[in-house]
């Protein structure tokens, strides 16, 4: 067994951990002063507290720079994703996990093999199908390309389910359960952490997600808070406090879903960073 | 099928029903596109007269165009900058953190609020603290009386400044996984060599190394495939500037296929990023993986 510390070497410890955290977040810390300050003062020289902090500069950026509809659009998006992503995967992932059918391994090992191919790849082709059903600019274009699920969340939901023991299934059977029944009443039940990991990494990577939104949205209609924001660099006279606000509002809510959700964070890092 | 019992059936049938959806995602969005890509990436195509063949001939043309040429050695800088600093940093933190500890939770959820965080807002963040007036770091710099750093503003500067934000974005993600890995080390084994008086470097370098060995090279092979496809924060931050400095490979990508409506010869950049990567990973596995110790895991 480890010594247990001295107390003051652990004092040291934590002290250490917490000033490198300190320094790595204070990028955010420093984005967050910046948005409550006066032009004034955002060149006035460091301070990391506001004279006053201006709230305004918040509804300045809502209004003034379309970033109310952005963050609308954004919601919408990332969570109708969600929702399909969540639904689809869950379904394709019991079946792949307990149901048998010809096909089943070939098709399964199809979606591992394209898991290493850039998104990159498909990004022409898709934007040439969404052209063609005559989506761009609309919300359609933005959500059905990826409303289906992917292989990572069906891998993610067939490892979790291969671990549901048998006799589960077979105690629905015998009483009479279908297949459909036993899909939303036993396994669904069973599968809420891996369902949670699922639906945070998606919401995270969708919420953020720069490249599609970018090429199918050319209007200000349905852009997303990605694409609006990744514009404000073009503008000639930046102001760094509204424009603060503006990242602090796209951040903000992913920061709090994962305080909210932190377990399931760390499973979906690890489940991502750990399977060989 | 003819000889399957009538339970067999009707599960077949249901596994079906049960993976339409996803697999018609799969096919249209994910398959048929791969395949598209690499017919397109025959063709000449602006999106609105036919494609017409040519053969391998946006193959030549990208390998003689210099911007093509630059922006993959910006990318192999990038990848081979960004990955090892990356996990060295990832791996000390995390070393550090492998210890029965309070705040646990806590302080590995704090690592990877940057890693939530929009790219491209963050990228505005650190434009911020990067700008070459009023920015927080020249202003630290200055203080301490040295000269203003034109971090982004300038050729020389731009490219590591931008990978410095990426390492940092990233870093909680490989914490996470590393402390994960360590933690599967078996405690006696560890113990075994205090009590032999290894020392802490002998430990690291004999123990941990060897047995993290498996979690590391996974995850540097994820690193290196997701560097490659980097696009959000150079687009957001430099969009590829000054001059040429920061452009990388998936901008020029981005640039040839959605600015000057180039299809053909942006598929065929898509497959030969493929193709990139699949050589480096495979270069990978036979030069890193064959010193991977997979027995004690």
């Amino acid at each position: 067994m480890k010594k247990p510390l001295h107390l003051v070497g652990e004092v040291c410890f934590y002290l250490i951990i917490f000033a490198i955290l300190f320094v790595y977040l204070f990028p955010l810390i420093w984005q967050f002063s910046t948005s409550l300050k006066t032009m004034d003062e955002v060149f006035r020289g460091f301070s990391l507290i506001p004279n006053k902090p201006i709230w305004e500069n918040y509804t300045i950026s809502l209004r003034d720079f379309n970033v109310g509809r952005y963050l609308l659009n954004t919601i919408l998006v990332a969570g109708l994703i969600t929702v399909g992503q969540v639904l689809s995967c869950s379904m394709a992932g019991y079946a792949f996990a307990k149901l048998r059918f010809p096909g089943r391994d070939f098709i399964f090992f199809l979606y591992l093999g394209t898991m290493m191919i850039p998104a990159t790849v498909t990004l022409i082709p898709t934007y040439v199908i969404v052209l063609e059903l005559g989506w761009v600019d609309s919300l359609a274009g933005l959500v059905i390309p990826f409303f289906f699920g992917n292989a990572f969340g069906t891998f993610l939901i067939r490892q979790f389910l291969q671990g549901v023991p048998r006799d589960l299934e077979e105690a629905a059977e015998i009483d009479g359960a279908g297949y459909f029944v036993i899909w939303s009443r036993v396994m669904l039940p069973m599968a809420k952490p891996a369902l949670a990991t699922l639906a945070v990494m998606t919401l995270v990577q969708q919420w953020n997600s720069l490249v599609w939104p970018l090429i199918v949205t050319q209007a200000d209609t349905w852009k997303v808070l990605s694409v609006g924001l990744a514009a404000f660099r073009l503008f000639r006279t930046i102001q760094w406090n509204t424009m603060m606000a503006a990242v602090v509002m796209a951040t903000l809510p992913m920061i709090v879903i994962l305080f909210l959700a932190q377990r399931f964070f760390i499973q979906g890092i690890q489940f991502s960073g750990l399977n060989r | 099928m003819a000889r399957m019992s009538q339970k067999r059936k009707r599960e077949a049938i249901a596994g079906y029903l049960f993976i339409t959806p996803n697999l018609f995602g799969f096919l249209v969005f994910q398959l048929i596109p791969i395949a598209v890509a690499i017919v397109l990436g025959f063709t000449e195509w602006d999106l609105i007269n036919e494609p017409i063949w040519v053969g391998f001939s946006n193959y030549r043309n990208l390998l003689k165009d210099p911007v093509f040429q630059l922006s993959v050695r910006k990318t192999l800088y990038f990848v081979l900058v960004n990955v090892p600093v990356q996990s060295a940093l990832a791996l000390l933190i995390a070393i550090l953190l492998n210890r029965s500890i309070r705040f646990k939770n806590l302080i590995r959820t704090l690592f990877i609020v940057p890693w939530v965080s929009m790219a491209v807002a963050v990228g505005l963040t650190w434009t911020w603290i990067y700008n070459s007036q009023f920015g927080l770091l020249n202003e630290i710099l200055v203080k301490v009386g040295l000269d203003k750093i034109p971090w982004l503003a300038h050729p020389d500067w731009a490219m590591i400044s931008v990978i410095v934000v990426n390492i940092w974005q990233f870093l909680g993600f490989h914490i996470i996984i590393f402390l994960a890995g360590l933690q599967m080390i078996p405690r006696e084994v560890e113990e075994a060599a205090i009590v032999d008086g290894a020392s802490t470097l002998t430990r690291f370098f004999r123990i941990t190394l060897p047995l993290i060995s498996p979690v590391l090279f996974y995850d540097l092979i994820v690193n290196v495939i997701g560097t490659f496809q980097i696009f959000d924060l150079p687009y957001a931050m430099t969009g590829g500037g000054p001059g040429q400095a920061t452009r990388v490979y998936n901008l020029y990508l981005y640039q040839k296929g959605f600015q000057f409506l180039r299809m053909g010869e942006a598929s065929a950049m898509a497959v030969m990023l493929f193709i990139i990567i699949g050589i480096t990973t495979a270069f990978f596995f036979r030069v890193v993986g064959r010193r991977v110790n997979y027995d004690l895991t």
